[in-house]
């Protein structure tokens, strides 16, 4: 674990009706950091996409949980989406995931939309499967970039205000 | 009123169904949203349009019912077109890749603006 870094943990049950508390929680944290209003909707996005894909596919219709870790740094927000289902089939994603400019509408498949979207609006993203899947987003912040960046809260600031 | 909240309206014109799609659509929505528009898709007597300017919120869960959509109305030959995108929910349709499919519907929107 990195220096300096502050965690906050979120476990939800893995149903569709909760994860509008993820994305509220996400905002709360990343604006709390001086993410920009576009980077935070970007990573709503990511990450209900990676929680989707635990609600859809890890847990076979059975209950199980969805285990959030916001790891805020200096220069960076993670966030660790975990279950311990099944898995979602990350591999067989990857190959799918495009976007589907250019085809023909009959051939379009949303399939790998999610994880295409993860890789697109996120600056890193990294999949363990291991005894349940574990997604890893990244967002680091580009300081010195854009006006909001002279209103960013330190991670030191954040601990003291929690 | 809450501007999260996932609400359908759907307004029965003489000439076209146009339903109002406010709030956020996400996984938790979409039984509710196929519920209210699977069935006007299926009528293809009337041109169908999906308003968004009070969307707040969509992802893949979204823009995949939105693509099934089109692909039902395509093959039914009947018009469909989604108007007034905000630019957040226009951004991805660009990353994704489905602007290029829905802009072809604009097409068929004019042709609807031009009968109404």
């Amino acid at each position: 674990m990195k220096e300096h870094e502050t965690i906050v943990q979120l476990s939800i049950p893995a149903d569709a009706q909760f994860l509008d508390i993820v994305r509220l929680t996400l905002y709360g944290l990343a604006a709390k950091m001086g993410f920009s209003y576009e980077e935070i909707e970007d990573m709503k996005v990511a990450v209900s996409e990676a929680c989707n894909n635990v609600v859809l596919h890890a847990y076979n219709g059975r209950s199980g949980d969805i285990h959030l870790r916001f790891e805020m740094s200096a220069d960076a927000l993670s966030i660790v989406i975990k279950d311990e289902g099944k898995g979602f089939d990350y591999k067989r994603a990857t190959k799918q995931a495009a976007s589907l400019s250019g085809k023909p509408l009959q051939d379009v498949k949303v399939g790998g939309l999610g994880l295409f979207l993860m890789k697109a609006l996120m600056d890193d993203v990294r999949v363990t499967t291991k005894g349940g899947t574990e997604v890893r987003l990244t967002k680091f912040r580009h300081r010195g970039e854009g006006e909001h960046a002279h209103e960013c809260i330190s991670p030191s600031s954040v601990q003291e205000q929690a | 009123m809450d501007q999260k909240q996932f609400r359908l309206v759907h307004d029965e014109q003489p000439d076209r169904h146009v339903v109002y799609i406010k709030g956020e659509l996400d996984l938790a929505a979409a039984e509710q949203f196929q519920r209210t528009v699977e069935p006007l898709a299926g009528d293809a007597s009337k041109p169908l349009v999906l308003r968004l300017e009070d969307l707040t919120y969509i992802d893949s869960t979204g823009i995949g019912m939105f693509v099934a959509l089109l692909k039902t109305r395509h093959q039914l030959g009947a018009p469909f077109a989604i108007e007034n995108v905000p630019p957040k929910v226009r951004r991805l349709f660009d990353l994704t890749g489905v602007s290029y499919f829905f802009s072809e519907m604009n097409d068929a929107s004019e042709r609807i603006g031009g009968q109404s």
